[in-house]
């Protein structure tokens, strides 16, 4: 289990702009969700033994490296399956690599997220499926977890020999365009919908995350900055972190609940920290089961809609009550969000579990909407 | 429920306030769209544009009928609690009171439902939100819903008032209230409709301390809790509203039309309401011959009340207060 650290994985990237989490279904064979624990376990327990920051890791692994892969691959899998158990030795030279050419926002992830890279690298040294998921043609496209980064770095394992030299910078642009397409390996999905440019914006993701092991929450408060503890009125430290902009609530009994991000990722992030922190306060937190249990969107689509036809056609799904609530809402059926819909335009989305729901919501309704444009 | 007689309602002895007249989120007559009734408070009259006030009178006398009845209702409402041994009017005293009317009950239910679902979504909306639920403590979801189950439970003899619950039948006067709305909408400009949304957000609820004032309580030793306050900002609302429907359904008998073979049997006393002092008084508001007349108010409630009609004494609607409510 012990290996040595691996490069940070760039493709990291692909996975910020992920639209859905969890995993997509298991089509081009990616792990299942206990493999991904462990590999989470293993990680923490790695990670709990270092202290401070990793040193920044390769640029190499890019986004684009999949790219690559793909061609390589496309003409000779064989290889790549024989050349994977090489890769790994080798992998560790490529750990004191510059990154000062990324974007900014690349290379602050990157410090921010030492856990992550080497979360990921556990991934791949334990894994061996990775190599029967050598990439498909839409893998290329993946922005997606866990699965695709650590399908992306088994595509950068895969050709140590190649990138010893730092890819070609002209292919990076790509790779943030690809990253910022967000397409899943299943649906193409864009953001921009197709029949108005209308794109939900998300504001709130709530998620919980076990830190598996109880927690001390008196020593967590008096310890911790920008925590506050007041347990005859609620038996959980409630913690606030700046960057991103989010709340933590942490049990006792090591489960914690974090809220107010505005993307996956930012939710993801905001969780490690937080798992940090508790970490670094001297408890053996790990990082299991991180769920994304709502996502809350926004949007308007510019015209005042007529409610009251709304809820008469639409009986079963809607309940108005103005002297209530100032919006209708709508229960969609599939995807299953609520949808709160105001005279005004405003629309607001809940009660999903992926960011796709939300987009697909929206697509929905944005006809029946027009249907009843008030003029 | 319209029932033809003589005898008429008297709500004089029951008039409150007359002069200031501090109708708390006085809700709108979304039914109506003529008749927005104005919004009464201390900093002043909010009117909605001449074409579309409502006669003054009309607003004075809903205000009156409705506060005589929810004054009553509190009262027997205690007069539960007080069996009960309790100290607190609560909403199951209310549920109570309510049992014998299934579908206002239903009405209610399905209020109180949809408040919980509410609080359910805008909760998981907002962070703040959600924070603070977590703070109060208590699950605070589906209260209502809980309450109402529990105590229906309970008192439920035949299973009928439990089978309310999965009863999935629509509310024919809800139902007709949302086509009006939606055929009254339908030819309404952006801005009409704009300032027609906005009036029927108003009501008794969002000021609940006003509400609780204009009540006035204080005379009475059991005071309602919370939950019921909230009930009771939503009776008052559904009184104003059956109000208004027996008020439309009134000025629609009155319009005599050619051929109508029952037009001969319209009663004495409503003709002579509609020949009154009041008519000629409101035929210099020429101009808003589409608002509710009070004397379409008077009408109403007088054929709402079981005291009138041919079966009147053998109706056990002679409760001590004679009152008969609108709302339950």
């Amino acid at each position: 289990m012990a290996s040595a650290p691996w490069p940070e994985r760039v493709p990291r990237l692909l996975a910020r702009r992920l639209p859905s989490y969890p995993p997509p279904p298991p089509t081009v064979g990616l792990p299942s969700m206990e493999q991904e624990e462990t590999y989470l376990e293993l990680y923490l327990d790695q990670c709990s033994a270092q202290d401070g920051l990793a040193p920044p890791r390769s640029p190499l692994f890019s986004p684009v490296a999949p790219y690559d892969m793909y061609i390589l691959n496309a003409s000779n899998p064989d290889t790549a399956f024989n050349s994977n158990p090489e890769v790994k030795e080798t992998s560790g030279d490529f750990s004191s690599v510059d990154l000062s050419f990324l974007p900014d926002e690349v290379t602050q992830e990157n410090k921010d997220q030492p856990v992550i890279s080497k979360h990921e690298t556990e991934e791949n040294s334990e894994s061996q499926s990775p190599q029967s998921r050598l990439p498909s043609p839409s893998e290329q496209d993946v922005g997606l977890g866990l699965n695709s980064s650590s399908l992306s770095n088994s595509h950068s394992q895969l050709h140590p020999g190649d990138t010893d030299s730092v890819q070609p910078p002209p292919e990076k642009p790509n790779s943030d365009s690809l990253s910022l397409a967000s397409i899943t390996p299943m649906t193409p999905m864009t953001p921009i919908s197709e029949c108005c440019g209308i794109v939900p914006q998300l504001q709130n993701i709530v998620s919980t995350v076990n830190l598996a092991c109880k927690l001390d929450l008196k020593k967590i408060a008096l310890q911790a900055k920008n925590a506050e503890y007041n347990p005859k009125r609620f038996a959980a430290v409630i913690m606030r972190i700046r960057e991103p902009r989010t709340t933590a609530l942490i049990f006792s009994s090591g489960k914690m609940v974090c809220t107010g991000a505005k993307s996956e990722e930012q939710s993801r992030l905001a969780a490690r920290k937080y798992a940090r922190v508790v970490q670094k306060l001297g408890f053996p937190a790990r990082f299991l089961d991180f769920k994304i249990q709502n996502m809350v969107g926004s949007c308007d689509v510019r015209f005042p809609i007529r409610l009251e036809g709304l809820v008469l056609t639409h009986q079963q799904f809607s309940s108005y009550e103005p002297e209530l609530f100032p919006g209708l809402i709508y229960r969609m059926v599939k995807p299953r969000i609520v949808l709160l819909i105001f005279v005004s335009g405003k629309v607001v989305l809940t009660g999903a579990k992926e960011r796709s729901e939300i987009y697909e919501a929206f697509e929905n309704i944005y006809p029946i909407l027009k249907g009843f444009k008030k003029a | 429920v319209v029932v033809f007689g003589t005898t008429f309602f008297n709500f004089d002895s029951f008039i409150g306030k007359t002069d200031s007249i501090e109708i708390i989120g006085k809700s709108v007559f979304p039914y109506c769209y003529h008749n927005i009734l104005p919004l009464l408070n201390d900093s002043g009259r909010y009117s909605l544009g001449d074409a579309r006030r409502p006669l003054h009178e009309t607003a004075v006398l809903v205000e009156d009928v409705v506060h005589t009845q929810l004054i009553n209702l509190l009262q027997q409402a205690a007069e539960v609690s007080q069996l009960r041994g309790a100290r607190v009017i609560t909403p199951e005293d209310l549920l109570f009171l309510m049992r014998k009317d299934k579908k206002k009950l239903r009405r209610l239910l399905k209020y109180m439902f949809i408040r919980d679902y509410k609080s359910k979504i805008v909760k998981g909306i907002d962070e703040d939100d959600l924070l603070e639920d977590k703070l109060s403590g208590s699950n605070n979801a589906n209260k209502r819903q809980k309450i109402a189950q529990d105590f229906l439970n309970s008192i439920d003899q035949t299973g009928e008032l439990l089978a309310m619950f999965e009863d999935d039948e629509i509310d024919e006067v809800k139902q007709e209230r949302m086509e009006r709305a939606e055929r009254q909408t339908r030819i309404m400009d952006s801005a009409q409709y704009a300032e027609f949304c906005e009036s029927r957000q108003l009501s008794f609820s969002k000021k609940a301390s006003k509400f609780r004032d204009w009540l006035d309580c204080s005379s009475m030793e059991i005071k309602p809790n919370v939950v019921a306050m909230e009930i009771l900002a939503y009776l008052a609302y559904e009184t104003v509203a059956q109000l208004v429907d027996l008020a439309l359904l009134v000025r629609q008998d009155m319009v005599t039309k050619a051929g109508d073979p029952f037009s001969h049997a319209i009663s004495a006393t409503f003709i002579q309401y509609h020949n009154s002092a009041e008519s000629t008084a409101a035929c210099g508001v020429e101009a808003h011959s589409d608002a509710i007349q009070p004397c379409h108010i008077r009408e109403a409630i007088r054929r709402y009340s079981h005291r009138i009609g041919p079966l009147s004494p053998f109706t056990n609607a002679y409760r001590r207060n004679g009152m008969a409510f609108l709302a339950c």
